[in-house]
């Protein structure tokens, strides 16, 4: 084999590293600031906060609504965008593990600063309120005033614990 | 103007005959619908086309049957994995079935003395629940997680279908054995049978994931003979729903029509027995959107009143159920349920 066709495979092999290397660094930044508590998309987007979410939003989850389903019934380890961690025999809310694992899917259904622009806040929105047209969990919220929906609404923009 | 009193009674007795025959018609059938994002049951009379009862604190109901006396209401509860036996009359569960993993449908053997549960949990199996004791007497192991059952005109075998192993199983009901498997290329969603002249089952036509009609499965063979595409639409990419593009088939009671539902045309389609001519079509209601195009209704199921002259379709999008006019193909009633209605079934009172 001539020495070039050799130097030319090593060059496309570097190149590809590199290629790899802003979406790795990328995806480690963004676990980085997970794990610390918060997750951001961009610079100037808001950041979501894990306490906000761990006491406000995962409730959410749980709560029976009257003539709905719960969303975690249809969502527990489900084959869903929305993949949320199985509660421990007998327990009814999830441990600190759990959570931040909740905390970590969650977040990858949103983008901070943009409610509407968030699968998890538009899937479940009635339709004749902005929502997608269907999500076969129904019409969770019946309209963007709905306390719930607007819970969901302030973490994706930033909302903090106080 | 006179009147002739000794003609009145001949003149009125054609109305008191109606009357008494709407009466006892509204005495005879209901039809359960269930609410699989919701919590409860509702059950229509199709004389009036009005919800006369809701059945509550079942969240996900699945699949709903009925004891052959019709004083019991089978419904596969997918939160509790049982299967809930309710009253008939007042509406109120009276019983629960643990049964051996998470349902999906359910069905009951002719005589009525099991009811038949898919149980959709991996490995997949098919409960036999005996009425009579009401607990699982058999879990039937078969190759795959299973989504719907039927019980064969002809009442003999059940025929299982799964999703995951995109095929279906033929079950023998007296020895509650698998006897054959039928594979496709796509996961096995709702299916209804036609029948040779002696009763027994001619062919299973059964819809597919990524299909947009129906396989035809010839039942001696084991195997399928054609496809029949339904026409195209322009419904389904809003409402996430291309992989599953129709969803819904039934055989009329008399068996000389099939219907069959279509997401992506928003309608449900007509067509004869036994030459499966399409014969035309019901429009469905659309969905309202705020900012954007209206979307389909979503169709998950059908059953009919047993005179065969009205047909009802579950809108899942929609939030409610229509009553259409097998004749015209008019909707009659637009009938407003729970959340996500799914599958529906025509209770006959004896």
């Amino acid at each position: 084999m001539p020495r070039w066709v050799g130097f030319l495979v090593v060059a496309y092999l570097v190149s590809m590293l590199h290629a790899d290397i802003p979406r790795a660094t990328a995806q480690t930044a963004r676990a980085a600031s997970q794990s610390s508590g918060a997750a951001t998309d961009s610079p100037g987007s808001p950041t979501l906060d894990y306490e906000f979410f761990k006491t406000r939003v995962e409730p959410i989850f749980l709560k029976k609504r009257p003539t709905h389903a719960r969303c975690y019934v249809c969502h527990e380890e489900a084959n869903h965008a929305l993949k949320l961690a199985k509660l421990t025999p007998g327990s009814t809310t999830w441990t600190e593990e759990e959570s931040r694992r909740n905390f970590d899917m969650v977040s990858g259904l949103v983008t901070p600063g943009d409610p509407l622009g968030s699968t998890l806040l538009r899937h479940p929105l009635a339709p004749e309120a902005g929502g997608d047209a269907f999500h076969s969990g129904g019409r969770q919220f019946e309209s963007q005033s709905d306390p719930d929906w607007k819970m969901l609404a302030d973490w994706v923009r930033g909302q903090k614990t106080k | 103007m006179t009147w002739n009193t000794r003609a009145l009674p001949f003149g009125i007795l054609p109305i008191l005959c109606f009357l008494l025959a709407q009466t006892v018609a509204a005495g005879t059938s209901r039809i359960y619908v269930t609410n699989s994002a919701g919590d409860s049951v509702t059950v229509v009379d199709p004389v009036t086309n009005k919800v006369v009862q809701i059945i509550a604190g079942i969240e996900v109901p699945h699949g709903v049957n009925f004891s052959r006396d019709g004083k019991q209401v089978y419904i596969s509860n997918e939160t509790d994995s049982v299967l809930d036996v309710v009253d008939q009359r007042s509406g109120k569960i009276i019983n629960k079935v643990h049964l051996s993993g998470h349902p999906n449908n359910s069905a009951v053997t002719k005589d009525g003395r099991e009811v038949l549960v898919c149980i959709a949990a991996a490995p997949g199996a098919l409960d036999v629940v005996d009425t009579t004791s009401m607990e699982v007497v058999k879990t039937v192991p078969v190759k795959g997680p299973l989504h719907n059952v039927y019980v064969t005109p002809d009442g003999k075998f059940a025929v299982a279908g799964s999703v995951a192993a995109k095929r279906l199983t033929v079950i023998d009901l007296k020895t509650m054995e698998s006897v054959c498997d039928v594979s496709f290329d796509g996961g096995v969603r709702p299916m209804t049978f036609d029948t040779n002249a002696d009763g027994s089952t001619r062919r299973i036509f059964v819809q597919l994931s990524n299909l947009h009609g129906f396989a035809v499965v010839d039942f001696a063979k084991h195997q399928e003979v054609s496809r029949v595409m339904l026409p195209e639409g322009k419904y389904g990419k809003e409402e996430w729903r291309l992989g599953t593009p129709s969803h819904g088939i039934a055989v009329a009671p008399d068996g000389k029509t099939l219907w069959v539902n279509s997401i992506l045309a928003n309608a449900v389609f007509e067509y004869s027995l036994p030459d499966l001519k399409l014969l035309g079509h019901a429009a469905l209601p659309e969905v309202k959107r705020q900012g954007k195009p209206a979307s389909g209704a979503v169709p998950e199921w059908i059953t009919f009143t047993p005179d065969n002259k009205t047909v009802y379709v579950s809108n899942s999008a929609a939030r409610s159920v229509s009553a259409i006019d097998t004749q015209t193909l008019k909707e009659i009633a637009s009938i407003p349920v729970g959340e996500v209605p799914k599958r529906i079934n025509t209770l006959v009172l004896p």
